[in-house]
């Protein structure tokens, strides 16, 4: 067709947004599985970590296509290399939440009593982290149709400053947790122990690439 | 005999309008469907009016570089080598450009093949020239000069469309309040518009009323009315206050209504472009006609009647295929918003009615190209495919030898034929 349609590509940034959507459909699971196991209903961990694992896998499909739309011919508003490096990073988002349900359903790893409580509230802290970063993507869109410039931006940029601050406090719950489990490492025995600090870090690396996700955002944004 | 040369560069005519408006206009109006500021039938109405305006009102000048500014058309007279059949084999050539282009660009089109009707009916002239004459045929430094416009054009069209959303992204999309900042800014945008669309009209207008009339008068006159313009403009958006919605929503749909402005100007200088790639060689064809086919005569102005064969060739092209080429088109451009599409199609629409103006034949997608790609180094655009300048590049090097081969080919045949 002699048409100017072959000029136009496909965006990436409503297909990064919906990635963002899938990634933190996993992350969502981690509290009814977390609750599963620290129950010893080895079954239903089963269950739900099969659940992730298709999540997962979509979210990869995603990202895949992504990719498969931006070959180096494509010009984009923002730097391209960021932009696949924002992609690799959220995806880890939802490997984090994988590896954790992979670690959930390796052994049958006892939970203390008194750990119960504070790994539920570290949990519930990390999803958040994950919900407020679904969010900051959720604003690519209107940020590609403002040009990347003016009020979208300051909003934008305060979305990450508080994920950072979120990010911190999942820190510091993660460490708390760690120490109590230091205090039952008697009762639990050395391999159980070991467990626990990898499902922990596991955790708590979904923040973390939840907050690195949003500083390539950032950075996105500074280079503007 | 000289009754059927004219008759067939009628139809030719006719044939290369309809083509013209088959499958050109879609590209024009593309952008204002795919964002949504035309509907279907919108579009339909504005190319059909300016389509035609822009053929009739400022056609001439292009037009009359084609029937004789490329070929040196000085060497068919009697007194030339050709002797007294010199002013018809100029016919037949012309005849034979016009087919040619018309064969080449079905061919184009039934290939998937990005080919400009400019390009073609260029090249097809110019294989005219060196088929009679060789090197001598061809007046090598228009012809430098008309590629060089196809190099320029769309770097032109991008730049202006570059410095208006600049504009539009500093003054509207950075302000602390973009809803506030449009109803302020775009009365000022319409004024350009209007005032830019119109020039050449007013300086022609100017022209039929005084010897030599100087063009800060039009100017003038051009400005006063983008300024009336603006300021209804600019009445009609205070009745329109913003509604509870987002301020970037608000944006767009004011930017739609502006849009529907440069839409018209593009239909309007894309009519002025590209009606002599169909009427051009009628239009020499007509010229030797009179002259019963004796004497080449260049002094005369384009006839308004072939102008109007040609306008109308192209509506009927538009109303006949056009419409649905424009809809599947504007259904697959779905990344377009009015602000990027009101930047982009004013660079495209000045820079071709410029060209026009100069009487320069350029490629109206091609600068329409250039105008979004603009657009997109200003950080307009979600995502570009660069390859298609690699495409356009290769067109200018394919697309008039090609061309040039198939008319001088035809234009033997008709040698032998008629002669």
């Amino acid at each position: 067709m002699r048409s100017i349609f072959g000029l136009f590509a496909r965006s990436p940034f409503g297909p990064l947004a919906k990635h963002a959507e899938r990634a933190h459909d996993c992350v969502e699971l981690l509290t009814p599985l977390t609750e599963a196991f620290m129950a010893g209903d080895w079954d239903q961990t089963q269950e739900l970590y099969k659940k992730i694992s298709k999540l997962e896998h979509k979210a990869d499909e995603l990202k895949n296509e992504i990719r498969d739309h931006l070959p180096k011919s494509v010009f984009l508003p923002v730097d391209r290399g960021d932009v696949l490096l924002f992609l690799k990073e959220q995806d880890s988002i939802a490997d984090s939440a994988e590896d954790v349900a992979v670690l959930l359903t390796m052994r049958r790893t006892p939970t203390p009593e008194a750990m119960k409580e504070p790994v539920r509230a570290f949990v519930t802290h990390v999803i958040a982290v994950s919900a407020a970063w679904r969010d900051g993507a959720a604003e690519l869109p209107t940020l590609q149709e403002a040009s990347f410039v003016g009020a979208e931006v300051e909003k934008t940029i305060e979305l990450v400053k508080d994920i950072s601050d979120m990010e911190w406090e999942a820190d510091k719950r993660q460490a708390a947790v760690g120490r109590l489990l230091t205090e039952h490492e008697e009762e639990l025995g050395a391999v159980s122990v070991v467990y626990w600090m990898k499902i922990l870090k596991e955790i708590g690396d979904v923040a973390n690439h939840a907050e690195n996700t949003a500083d390539i955002l950032r950075l996105m944004l500074a280079r503007r | 005999m000289e009754t059927v040369v004219l008759g067939i560069a009628i139809i030719g005519g006719l044939y290369m309008a309809w083509n013209i408006g088959a499958n050109d206009v879609a590209n024009a109006m593309g952008t204002s469907v795919g964002s949504g500021a035309l509907t279907l039938t919108g579009a339909i109405v504005v190319a059909g009016i300016f389509e035609f305006g822009g053929a009739v009102l400022v056609g001439s000048h292009v037009t009359d570089t084609i029937r004789k500014g490329i070929i040196e058309v000085a060497m068919f007279e009697p007194t030339g080598p050709f002797g007294p059949d010199g002013p018809l084999i100029l016919a037949l050539g012309m005849l034979s450009a016009l087919i040619a282009a018309g064969a080449w660009l079905h061919l184009a089109t039934h290939l998937s093949l990005p080919v400009s009707t400019t390009h073609s009916i260029v090249g097809a002239v110019v294989g005219i020239g060196v088929a009679s004459f060789g090197w001598a045929g061809v007046d090598w430094s228009k012809l430098v000069e008309i590629m060089m416009s196809w190099v320029v054009s769309p770097l032109l069209g991008g730049f202006i469309a570059w410095t208006t959303f600049v504009f539009i992204r500093k003054r509207i999309l950075q302000s602390g309040n973009p809803v506030a900042a449009t109803r302020r800014v775009s009365p000022y945008l319409i004024s350009v518009v209007l005032a830019v669309m119109i020039l050449s009209l007013i300086y022609k207008a100017l022209g039929n009323v005084m010897e030599a009339p100087p063009f800060l008068l039009a100017m003038l006159i051009a400005g006063m009315i983008g300024v009336a313009g603006g300021a209804a403009c600019g009445w009609l958006i205070r009745r329109s206050p913003p509604r509870q919605e987002d301020p970037y929503v608000y944006v767009e749909r004011i930017f739609a209504r502006l849009q529907i402005g440069t839409a018209c100007f593009v239909a309007f200088a894309h009519g002025a472009n590209d009606v002599a790639n169909a009427v051009g060689p009628l239009a020499a064809v007509v010229d030797l006609h009179r002259a019963g086919f004796e004497a080449i005569s260049t002094q005369v102005a384009v006839p308004m009647w072939v102008l109007m064969l040609g306008g109308g060739g192209i509506v009927l092209g538009l109303a006949t295929l056009g419409y649905r080429v424009i809809a599947t088109i504007g259904k697959q451009i779905t990344e377009m918003t009015p602000t990027r599409g009101f930047s982009a199609e004013f660079g495209a629409a000045t820079t071709v009615l410029i060209a026009s103006r100069m009487g320069l034949p350029v490629s109206t997608t091609h600068t329409l190209v250039g105008g979004v790609v603009g657009v997109g180094f200003a950080h307009g655009m979600g995502a570009l495919n660069m390859r298609v300048i690699r495409n356009i590049v290769n067109s200018w090097l394919a697309t008039v030898p090609a061309a040039a081969l198939a008319a001088a080919a035809l234009f033997t045949v008709a040698r032998l034929i008629f002669v």
